[in-house]
């Protein structure tokens, strides 16, 4: 019964999000157009790609703080590359980007497994060291648009089934992380760690190892998220995605990630980006003021934190049925 | 019936492992460097002037240590000073007599941390993730209120407050900060209410079964640092005199760096007050010695980020190399 | 011999918990191995599943010597464990915890679900179990989970099984049908080592025998040569009589009356009294609800219905500083969590229930507070050095006493003691007894929860047994037998 309620949860999500649009559409028919989906959808997918990727360390009662600031750094650091060599291969820049990602990843994942600091210090910490190095290394100078090549900027622009390719990215990475969750060792064993970390020690689950895969992980999809957002907004400057992690950590929460670890379905995460997402876009379509989303997001985060917990509480165990 | 001493047998040596002792050799090595790098440094009116720049986050992180020692975290505090600054920018414009325009602002500071403390032993739900939330909302408010404008017109008083000196030396700001701190000392280490915030701390489920009210002492500690955030931002608004929606952004950050770096632990149930003291002292003046060598605000921000982490990492990075070679 | 343990020593600080232990598990056989809480059990069940390593010794398996240093490489050699604390993941189905660590794979190393679910649908099926492999754990009863471990065992094709208090929580029908697979598996050509301190089990079920004591061997052979005093004076190393001292104590009025107190699915009609200088004893098997309506009476949890009274007087209790300005204190079962607060001061945990009347007006009184601890230091005998040392430097024992002299401090009339001498060893159980009789003495009145059927016997003037939530008799201690507390504890 339990999991026809977990599936449920994930159906709410669902239905919330048919409402908002009905409800949008009503005021605003041009909302539910197919273009403005799609762009809906394209706006998201960075959030999407972000929040399955931070779900991964979620799962093992922590958090990455230091994704913003991660994405920002790989970004401006492969804008000065392409500053200087135009030229080489789109799939180079990509993939250095994700490789940096990666680094500044195994970095927090060396300091909190290795090291033993405190996930919330280490994340916090890196969290300006990564934002204040964008500094140091574009000497507080933004790259324009004009200074990238075409190649770079557009191919996220590039049409596939009348989705950009930036759409695409995220469905890619949903798919791996639901296959990596779903259908892997390594993922069902991120379950097992965080529900029970004592247990998993005698199942031999190496917790060290997986804090460093999970953070390295989260970094390397950082790092992937660099690039497309540098290629989707045409500038790299030092103030790109400040505070979004706040963005991503509630689109977790929001779809159903607990944060005391072990528990959160991959399409749950999706469904809680996918609202955050639609909700960001939906706002403007109705006319309110940009000033009112930080407030609005805020309010989302805690009202499903609330309901989320109402429905998560460990029940004490039942010593007798209710018939008894 | 042996009576026991209250501590080890004195010894010398036991004074250098505390941390408060660490943190004050790194101050006077600080104060060495930063002398002998600029001329500046050891100037009085310079340091004093130094003061102005951390005072209103230093008051903050007497509260923010009770918190932490308590096993919380409070994140929302920046924006707790966007809300109440707010609030003092438009009761002054409106024209309401000074007494009030303090009053609501202190006071709206406390509903935002009773706010927090509310939905975090309502809900039962881990402060970091409410005040996640919270931070967005009250931030969020004060942007949805004020939009693009700004504040700029404040009570007399406020802005003496935030810039002025007693006697014509002491920043009114830095000797709150000073009187505060004697005070949270006392609290935290001679009074029972100290006692209990320390076993919340180490053990919430002990102390509950030893009869301490844990709910009501993290309502109550939440809505203390909504206070407190408050009257930071009565000092910092009187010294900006304009005050926009992102008023201390980021400001969270830098005063859990100075409660951590001041050893106490990020889990709860230890730490000092002296040690928080010291710690802002060192961060105070690091910032100030890096400033004097033009290193650009970014650069501290970094500086600080890693000595956050080394200041952690460091005992366990010592023993890690100490087990590869075994 | 499938397994051998040789000259197996292994220490903590200040503690000798293994001293050159030898044990020799034949194939198809079952081991019983015994000794009383502290006797090292748990400590060698944790050097054969790799999670300890010891100091000196061999062990070896199938007569090559092997080396077990971690729990995947004793996984790797076929030994498997059911633990009393359960390993489990609540939040993950029956299935997953069956195949947890050891899943099934497919090719490209994908997870084959289908071939999971039938194994474990397989698995459960010959445990003759109405568990479902998608039920989710949490939802499951204690015995259950002891189920979905056992399957856990089975499916790792593990040669040794060893079982660790695997009856604690199971009802007489459940522990019948333990056996019927202990016999199954010993068909298969599994070994099992089985640790109780339940004689009779032991006697019933096993082939051969180890007794531990004080962590070493005491002696070892075939059941069939032993007797049940034989293995009682092994484990104790002392008459039986002595265990128990008895104290003589006039037992005065009623002083607290509980009236159908009633919680949805924790508990029902639970209606007793407690008398002047009694020990009132609460015996159940573990999850029959004792726990929770002692910490409902406590105030930690509330009820839904149902009256307290204290000297006749209607008492509400809705939060744990009620119960102890009433003069009613609980001492939970686990110690060091919920007594303890490990880095404060000991004089600061004895003190930790006193705080305000030991101050002034807020402020700490320090000499009163030193006064305080000297005071109960000194009648519990608590090990400390200095009285800024923390305390969860203080052994096992000395942390239990810290916590004891933070209640007395509050000079409570009731005390309600959680299992108080579960994990204690052997030498200072006698000495909690004796304390216990001291208290009564003193004029204060006792409800004790213990699993421990001896104890109850040896110490409690009545006896409430307990079996799911409610309370099935209350029983004169010297009118009993342990024989009918027991039937009652089963639920017949």
């Amino acid at each position: 019964m339990l999991l026809k309620f977990i599936k449920n949860r994930d159906f709410i999500l669902f239905t919330i999000i048919f409402v908002i649009l009905v409800a949008v559409g009503i005021s605003n028919p041009n909302f539910v157009t197919l273009k403005s989906i799609s762009d809906v959808l394209t706006d998201t997918s960075i959030l999407i790609i972000l929040a399955l990727s931070q779900m991964i360390v979620i799962l093992i009662r922590a958090i990455d703080l230091s994704v913003a600031s991660n994405l920002a750094l790989s970004g401006m650091l492969i804008s000065l590359l392409s500053q200087i060599y135009p030229d080489l291969p789109l799939i180079f820049f990509i993939l250095l980007s994700c490789g940096i990602g990666t680094v500044l990843g195994l970095f927090n994942g060396f300091v909190i497994a290795v090291l033993k600091v405190p996930f919330i210090v280490t994340t916090l910490g890196t969290l300006s060291i990564y934002r204040g190095l964008i500094y140091f290394v574009s000497d507080g100078k933004q790259v324009y648009s004009h200074e990238f090549s075409d190649s770079f900027l557009s191919f996220i622009h590039v049409k596939f089934l009348s989705m950009t390719s930036l759409f695409w990215f995220a469905v890619c990475v949903f798919i791996i992380i639901y296959i990596l969750l779903n259908y892997t060792k390594f993922g069902r064993n991120l379950y097992a760690l965080g529900g029970n970390p004592e247990a998993a020690k005698y199942i031999g689950i190496n917790e060290n190892r997986y804090i460093i895969a999970a953070y390295a992980l989260s970094g390397f999809f950082a790092g992937l998220c660099g690039y497309l957002w540098v290629a989707r907004y045409s500038v790299a400057s030092t103030q790109i995605a400040i505070g979004f992690e706040l963005t991503v950590i509630s689109a977790c929460v929001v779809g159903g990630i607990s944060v005391m670890g072990g528990l959160g379905t991959v399409i749950g995460c999706l469904l809680g980006a996918l609202l955050i997402g639609l909700i960001r876009n939906a706002l403007p379509a109705i006319d309110i003021s940009q000033f009112w989303q930080l407030a609005i997001s805020g309010a989302i985060i805690l009202i499903a934190i609330i309901i989320n917990t109402k429905t998560e509480q460990r029940r004490e165990k039942n010593i007798m049925t209710e018939k008894d | 019936m042996n009576n026991i001493p209250l501590t080890p047998p004195k010894n010398i040596l036991n004074i250098f492992y505390k941390k408060e002792f660490i943190l004050f050799l790194v101050l006077i090595l600080l104060i060495i460097f930063n002398s002998q790098i600029s001329p500046y440094f050891l100037d009085l009116y310079n340091l004093i002037d130094s003061t102005f720049l951390f005072s209103e986050k230093a008051i903050i992180a007497l509260s923010m240590t009770f918190v932490i020692i308590a096993r919380q975290i409070d994140l929302s505090v920046a924006s707790i000073i966007a809300v109440s600054s707010c609030v003092l920018g438009y009761t002054t414009s409106i024209g309401l007599p000074t007494f009030y325009v303090i009053s609501l602002t202190l006071l709206s500071g406390g509903v935002c941390g009773a706010f927090n403390g509310f939905i975090i032993t309502r809900y039962a739900i881990p402060s970091i993730i409410v005040t996640i939330g919270t931070m967005s909302l009250f931030r969020g408010l004060a942007y949805s209120f004020l939009e693009d404008q700004y504040y700029n017109k404040f009570p007399d008083i406020v802005v003496k407050l935030g810039s002025d000196y007693l006697f014509g030396y002491i920043p009114y700001a830095f000797l709150t900060f000073i009187i505060l701190t004697l005070c949270f000392a006392f609290v935290l280490h001679k009074t029972i209410i100290g006692k209990r915030i320390f076993a919340i701390g180490n053990n919430p489920d002990a102390a509950k079964y030893t009869g301490i009210n844990v709910d009501k002492y993290t309502f109550v500690l939440f809505t203390m640092n909504g206070i407190f955030s408050a009257l930071a931002s009565i000092f910092l608004s009187g010294r900006l005199s304009s005050v926009r929606p992102n008023i201390a952004f980021g400001w969270e950050l830098q005063i859990i760096t100075m409660v951590v770096l001041g050893g106490v632990y990020i889990y709860g149930g230890s730490g000092s007050i002296l040690g928080v003291f010291i710690s802002i002292i060192i961060l105070g003046m690091l910032s100030f010695g890096l400033g004097l060598l033009n290193v650009p605000g970014v650069g501290i921000i970094i500086f600080t980020g890693l000595l956050l982490i080394i200041s952690i990492g460091l005992p366990s990075f010592i023993k890690y190399f100490r087990n590869q070679n075994e | 011999m499938k397994l051998e343990i040789a000259n197996i020593s292994k220490s903590f600080p200040g503690i000798k918990a293994l001293n050159n232990v030898n044990l020799n598990l034949k194939q198809n056989s079952v081991h019983g191995l015994i000794g009383e809480n502290g006797a090292g059990k748990s400590t060698l069940v944790k050097i054969l599943c790799g999670v300890y390593q010891p100091e000196e010794g061999k062990i070896k398996i199938n007569q090559k010597e092997v080396n077990l240093y971690n729990p995947k490489e004793s996984l790797r050699f076929g030994i498997s464990a059911i633990h009393q604390e359960s390993v489990m993941f609540d939040e993950l189905t029956v299935m997953e915890n069956i195949f947890i660590g050891n899943h099934i794979i497919k090719k490209i190393n994908f997870i084959d679900w289908n071939q999971m679910a039938q194994k474990s649908d397989e698995v459960l099926a010959t445990l003759e179990t109405n568990i479902k492999s998608s039920d989710i754990v949490k939802n499951l009863s204690v015995a259950q989970r002891h189920i979905v471990q056992i399957s856990r065992s089975l499916v790792q094709d593990a040669d040794i099984v060893i079982m660790d208090e695997p009856t604690a929580a199971l009802s007489q029908t459940e522990i019948k049908e333990l056996y019927k697979i202990i016999t199954n598996l010993q068909k298969q050509n599994k070994s099992i080592i089985f640790i109780s301190h339940k004689l009779d089990e032991i006697l019933e079920i096993c082939d051969e025998f180890t007794v531990l004591r004080d962590g070493e061997v005491v002696s070892t052979d075939l059941i069939s040569k032993t007797s049940k005093s034989e293995l009682i004076s092994n484990m104790v190393g002392r008459q039986i009589n002595q265990i128990f001292p008895k104290k003589k104590v006039e037992i005065g009025n009623e002083i607290f009356v509980a009236e159908n107190l009633f919680k949805k699915t924790q508990f029902k009609d639970i209606s007793f009294n407690l008398k002047h200088k009694e020990i009132l004893g609460f015996y159940g098997l573990i999850g029959s609800g004792r726990t929770e309506i002692m910490k409902t009476i406590f105030g930690i949890n509330k009820f839904d219905s149902g009256k307290l009274f204290f000297n006749d007087q209607h008492i509400h209790i809705k939060k744990p500083l009620d119960a102890i300005s009433q003069g009613i204190v609980y001492l939970s079962e686990e110690r060091q969590n919920l007594g303890l607060t490990g880095t404060m001061s000991v004089k600061d945990n004895l003190n930790l229930a006193m705080l305000e009347k030991n101050s002034n007006y807020m402020i700490v009184d320090e000499l009163k507070n030193l006064t305080t601890a000297q005071k109960y230091k000194d009648k519990l005998n608590i090990k400390v050095s200095y009285w800024n040392q923390l305390a969860q430097n203080l052994s096992g024992g000395n942390q239990q006493k810290t916590v004891i002299g933070k209640w007395l401090a509050t000079e409570p009339k009731i005390i309600i003691l959680d299992e108080p001498t579960k994990g204690i060893d052997v030498g200072s159980k006698s000495a909690v007894h004796e304390f216990m009789g001291e208290l009564v003495n003193e004029g204060m009145s006792i409800i004790m929860i213990s699993a421990e059927l001896p104890e109850i016997m040896g110490m409690c003037d009545r006896v409430a047994v307990v079996y799911k939530g409610l309370i099935k008799r209350i029983l004169d201690v010297s009118k009993t037998s342990s024989e009918e507390i027991l039937s009652y504890a089963s639920g017949e």
